[in-house]
């Protein structure tokens, strides 16, 4: 973009059309985010070093003191570690599941070139859970969950005369349900987008494997995998975002909002509470700067890992 | 498994028919377990949906009951009541409009930016990209207020004022637009970076202008990448319920979204909630989805594979 | 050439628009603040007169905002405005309501432009400390000392129940008023104890015996609690620690003393509900919430659930036409307990305020004058089934048998009457003591552990100087 503050005479014309096609482009794009994203963020980025309660006209200026409240704060902390685990098992497993069933999709027929019967019946399907609105997910999982015949898992349990587990209730187990709901939610969409990849894949490749004699398990990892993997990467970064920022299922799922006893609580839950319940937006604030770093730490790392060629013009 | 050179040689020798034979046979068991997979994951996805439109028509003890029963008789004045009291249709058509206007404003300009990033070299690229990315990576909820004062103010400017101020849909489409661009942004240019340049590269000599080259070559040649945003970025803004609370008020009934109307029929407390009704109106913002998404996937799935074929 | 010069101009004119509009809309969201927004416009007012004591300005309209939960906002459009159109035909009356207070509200406040008369109240109510903290309350006083909506002679202060007043006041200002008058105590279906013979029990033997008899007649369930939401078990807990040790011990713990948690009669009574988690509860409790909990009482799954009187409203649609709600109070521990038999857990709640820099609030406090009318109070308790703190007022109303009960238990208590606050003025407490007894009932913290880790709560909000602090007396 600095290009078009550049005297005009360092260019030639086509350089300069460049640079007016890049600022043109970029332009109402990078003005919409400025104004309506990263104003409100830069706000609420030095509302962190106040103890802004909400309502009151002037902030008191704090400097560092809710970053060095938050060292303490043992509840952060332990939504940190939640989000530190959500950060591996949720991609991995939603990525697991989904590739498994795109490959079964798309090479899982009798000739291991085609899906297996009903491959369209299932793309659709699988894709449903992506459609609702988490509010929605979340009240129904509650019906799921329940810990007493009118559970939909427990009633089959307690017929059989097991006891009911307590998946929302209790704190050794709130948190794998938790992760269940969100991997139940995410794998859809990733099955159409790697199905899509793997469609790609021309079929003489599969072929020619299958000549060689490949097993179906070869065949996914010496060619669908490889061939796909960028599709993974990308997915993997998205995902790994997402687990940072879990939010509405733990809110609305969970007693005591991302209990019980703080079992699943995660650092939105934290942010959003402090916010909302306690209308301590400085200290809310603060956490919201931490998340926010991780975040970026994350992305980065992880572009890093994933970096590869660039075409340019 | 057999080593594959064993298995070729094994193969040597047999008739065309005899190989299939022999592969299907060697697929066979694990074919049969994974339509047990599929099935399996089928109903896990399937039984939650069935559930809500049952629980649509259930009474309200049949609701806290138990979960397997059937309704005793279909309680359709359900719908009634949600379809009144939620307004569904009015804000649904609210939302129809935001959300169209949401998506096409987010793809024309997320596109734009993100082929700029993905295919220019030019200083301040990447600090571009990093703002966008960066966007991912803050809660929503924590900008609100300050996104309040921002709308309030646009609203105060001259001429465009009253359309993109509070309690306007314009105000509402362009946050939801820039609220889309971080993601999009970041997916899009993912793509760009992976498309081939040859053809563009023979449309820069034939004398083709950037635009041009964005708008008629490679736009067509991301297909599979923008229809899949494309999808994301409907669901995503259809289901948004934060900003419109916020940018929406009470005094602005009228220009309600959807998620706005249910959310005044449940409680996340629970208060004196009428459950049955909820259920009802959280079937009918589903039943459009799935109804769109079932009509579509046909031209989704050929979108996302034509594309990708090249 | 002229192509370039074109592309220049449009260059520059891209650039403008970009430095023209930016720093705006960044200036723009100086919020908190909001740019000079800050000194309200001169609040309305009109002439007093006996008609119009508080001297609200008769034309300028003002805005109400209801929480759209327990008691939805039916009353508010059915009673209070009519009742208050009728006096003041010209003030239009702009009403809304929403489930989201806080996320609506709390911008307009930070804005300078919030609605004149708010009723705060429910999980998403803005934090009164905040508000009190910072000016944004209207002082009541005036509305106290104005003659009554139904009789000149009688001021509003000589209307309300005392406690009222005491629990409305921030800072030594009655600025809040809390409407409804909430009793607690344990519900019972009059039907399902006349059917098996059951009596209400009046001590804390009679109350396990009676535990047990139902255990064993294998009828229903004993016991149970909105488990999802362990305020409703942590209330009787509290309620009977009062009991047992009289009412500094919920003085102490509201004050955050030193220890407040620890003391002997706290430990005894969440002792006694930890032995009652651990023997009579029904299956499932610790994760169903009171929805739930309640319709399972409603369907005769389980005996008995502590609740306030808020209950037989908020399941009107599952009670069977002869459940017969009713409520008992706390059963006595011990001869040597405090405070005596019938001894109840009450308290004004439903908070409702007028904004301090609103537009026009004289006609927000003249609002709340018409609901403390007895008409207006009246109404209200029929219509959600809710006591209000207007003395008298539910008098010759038809009442439905629960609130008629709890009416009863609260008339025979007199004086006896207990309630904490710590839950309106540090609400981490309130969380934490919620998280930790839902583990206590669920027998995965002791009571030496529980107590510890509620006390360890309580002093770290007793040291966090950017709390406001609150204490009674």
């Amino acid at each position: 973009m600095s290009n078009g503050t550049k005297p005009p005479f360092f260019m030639n014309r086509t350089a300069f059309t460049r640079a007016r096609f890049i600022i043109g482009f970029l332009a109402v794009p990078v003005l919409l985010y400025l104004v309506y994203v990263i104003s409100p963020y830069a706000q609420a980025f030095s509302i962190a070093m106040t103890d802004w309660r909400g309502v009151n006209a002037e902030p008191g200026f704090v400097g560092a003191a809710n970053f060095r409240r938050l060292l303490d704060d043992n509840v952060f902390w332990t939504a940190v570690r939640h989000n530190g685990l959500l950060l591996v098992l949720m991609p991995l497993g939603t990525l697991v599941i989904a590739l498994f069933f795109a490959f079964l999709l798309n090479a899982g027929g009798p000739r291991g070139v085609s899906g297996v019967r009903g491959a369209r019946f299932y793309r659709v399907v699988f894709f449903f859970p992506q459609v609702l609105a988490v509010a929605i997910v979340a009240v129904l999982f509650q019906q799921v969950f329940r810990p007493d015949e009118s559970g939909m898992l427990n009633a089959p349990l307690m017929a059989l005369g097991l006891e009911p587990v307590g998946f929302l209730s209790d704190p050794g187990v709130a948190f794998w349900s938790i992760l269940g709901v969100l991997i139940w939610q995410a794998v859809g969409f990733y099955v159409v987008l790697f199905s899509a990849g793997m469609a790609s894949i021309p079929r003489d490749l599969y072929e020619a494997a299958q000549i060689d004699g490949a097993t179906r398990g070869r065949l996914f990892f010496r060619v669908t995998l490889p061939l796909l993997w960028d599709t993974v990467q990308v997915g993997w970064i998205y995902l790994g975002i997402a687990a940072l920022d879990v939010f509405a299922i733990v809110w609305v799922m969970t007693a005591e909002h991302g209990g019980p006893d703080h079992s699943t609580t995660v650092m939105a839950a934290e942010i959003y509470r402090n916010a909302f319940q306690y209308f301590k937006f400085g200290y809310a604030s603060a956490m919201g700067v931490v998340l926010f770093f991780f975040t970026v730490a994350f992305a980065v790392v992880a572009l890093r890992l994933s970096r590869r060629e660039r075409v340019e013009f | 498994m057999v080593s594959r050179t064993s298995a070729r040689t094994a193969e040597v020798g047999l008739t065309r028919g005899q190989v299939r034979e022999r592969r299907r046979l060697r697929l066979g068991p694990l074919s049969g377990l994974s339509h047990v997979a599929l099935v399996v994951w089928t109903v896990l996805v399937v039984v939650p949906i069935v559930w809500t439109f049952l629980a649509s028509v259930k009474s309200e003890d049949e609701i806290f009951g138990s979960a397997w029963s059937l309704p005793a008789t279909p309680r359709w004045d359900n719908w009634a009541r949600a379809w009144d009291q939620a307004h569904v249709g009015r804000y649904m058509l609210n939302s129809v409009v935001v959300v169209s206007l949401g998506t096409a404003g987010t793809m024309l300009f997320g596109a734009m930016a993100a082929y700029v990033l993905a295919r220019y070299r030019f200083r301040g690229n990447r600090a571009v990209y990093l703002l966008f990315v960066s966007g991912l990576a803050f809660p929503v909820y924590l900008a609100l207020t300050p996104l309040f004062f921002v709308v309030r103010n646009m609203g105060n400017l001259p001429l465009i004022g009253p359309l993109i101020g509070l309690d306007s849909y314009g105000g509402l489409v362009l946050v939801y637009i820039a609220y889309s661009l971080p993601f999009t942004v970041f997916f899009l240019s993912a793509f760009f970076r992976t498309l081939p340049q040859a053809v563009a590269e023979a449309a820069f000599v034939d004398g083709a202008s950037h635009s041009r080259v964005f708008f008629q070559i490679m736009l067509p040649l991301a297909r599979p990448g923008i229809v899949s945003i494309t999808i994301f970025n409907v669901l995503g803004q259809w289901n948004q319920y934060q900003i419109p609370l916020v940018l929406l008020s009470g005094q602005a009934k009228d220009k309600w979204v959807l998620t706005q109307g249910i959310a005044d029929i449940s409680t996340a407390a629970g208060y004196d909630a009428d459950w049955a009704a909820l259920f009802a109106a959280l079937s009918m913002a589903i039943l459009p989805m799935l109804i769109v998404y079932t009509i579509f996937q046909r031209q989704i799935q050929a979108g996302l594979t034509a594309g990708a074929l090249k | 050439m002229a192509d370039k010069s074109i592309s220049r101009r449009e260059l520059l004119r891209s650039a403008a628009v970009t430095g023209l509009l930016l720093p705006g809309a960044l200036a723009a969201c100086a919020s908190p603040g909001g740019g000079g927004s800050r000194t309200p416009a001169a609040a309305a007012t009109g002439a007093t007169s006996a008609a119009n004591p508080l001297g609200i300005a008769e034309t300028s309209p003002f805005e109400v905002v209801i929480f759209d939960g327990g008691f939805g906002d039916a009353y508010a459009r059915n009673i209070h405005q009519p009742l208050f159109a009728a006096r003041h035909p010209s003030a239009q009356i702009k009403h809304s309501a929403t489930k989201e207070i806080a996320k609506t509200l709390q911008p307009r406040f930070a804005g300078g432009n919030p609605p004149e008369f708010v009723n705060n109240s429910g999980d998403n109510a803005m934090d009164f400390g905040a508000l009190a903290q910072d000016g944004q309350l209207q002082d009541l006083g005036a509305l106290l000392d104005a003659p009554s909506w139904d009789d000149p002679a009688m001021k509003v202060r000589d209307t309300i129940l005392p406690s009222a007043v005491e629990l409305g006041t921030y800072d030594g200002t009655y600025c809040v008023l809390n409407y409804a008058n909430t009793v607690w105590g344990i519900w019972y279906s009059t039907k399902l104890f006349g059917d098996n013979g059951w009596q209400v029990p009046k001590t804390w033997d009679e109350f396990t015996a009676l535990c047990e008899t139902i255990q064993k007649s294998g009828t229903c369930a004993p016991f149970t609690y909105a488990g999802k939401h362990p305020f409703y078990i942590y209330e009787t807990i509290l309620t009977l620690a009062a009991k047992i040790g009289g009412v500094e011990v919920l003085k102490n713990i509201d004050n955050l003393a030193p220890d407040a948690w620890k003391a002997e009669p706290v430990a005894k009574a969440a002792e006694a509900f930890a032995e009652l988690g651990a023997k009579y509860l029904l299956r499932g409790t610790e994760g169903l919430d009171h929805i739930q909990t309640q319709t399972a009482h409603n369907k005769y799954q389980v005996a008995m659930l502590p609740c306030g009187s808020w209950l037989e409203n908020e399941q009107k649609d599952t009670t069977p036409a002869d459940f017969g709600y009713a409520m008992f109070p706390l059963p006595s521990f011990s001869e040597s307990d405090a405070l005596p038999y019938g001894t109840l857990h009450s308290r004004p709640g439903e908070e409702f305020f007028v904004a301090a820099r609103s537009a026009n609030p004289r006609a927000g406090m003249e609002y709340m004058r018409a609901m403390l009318s007895k008409e207006g109070a009246g109404k209200f308790s029929e219509l959600v089934s809710t006591l209000t703190i207007v003395k008298g007022a539910a008098d010759g109303r038809t009442l439905k048998p629960g609130l008629r009960s709890a009416a009863g238990r609260l008339k025979e208590a007199g004086e006896n009457v207990t309630y904490f606050r710590f839950r309106q003025w540090y609400k981490e407490l309130h969380d934490e003591v919620a998280a930790a007894t839902g583990q206590l009932m669920a027998g995965r913290l002791k009571v030496a552990q529980w107590a510890e880790r509620v006390q360890r709560k309580s002093d770290e909000i007793k040291n966090d100087t950017s709390v406001k602090k609150f204490t009674r007396a």
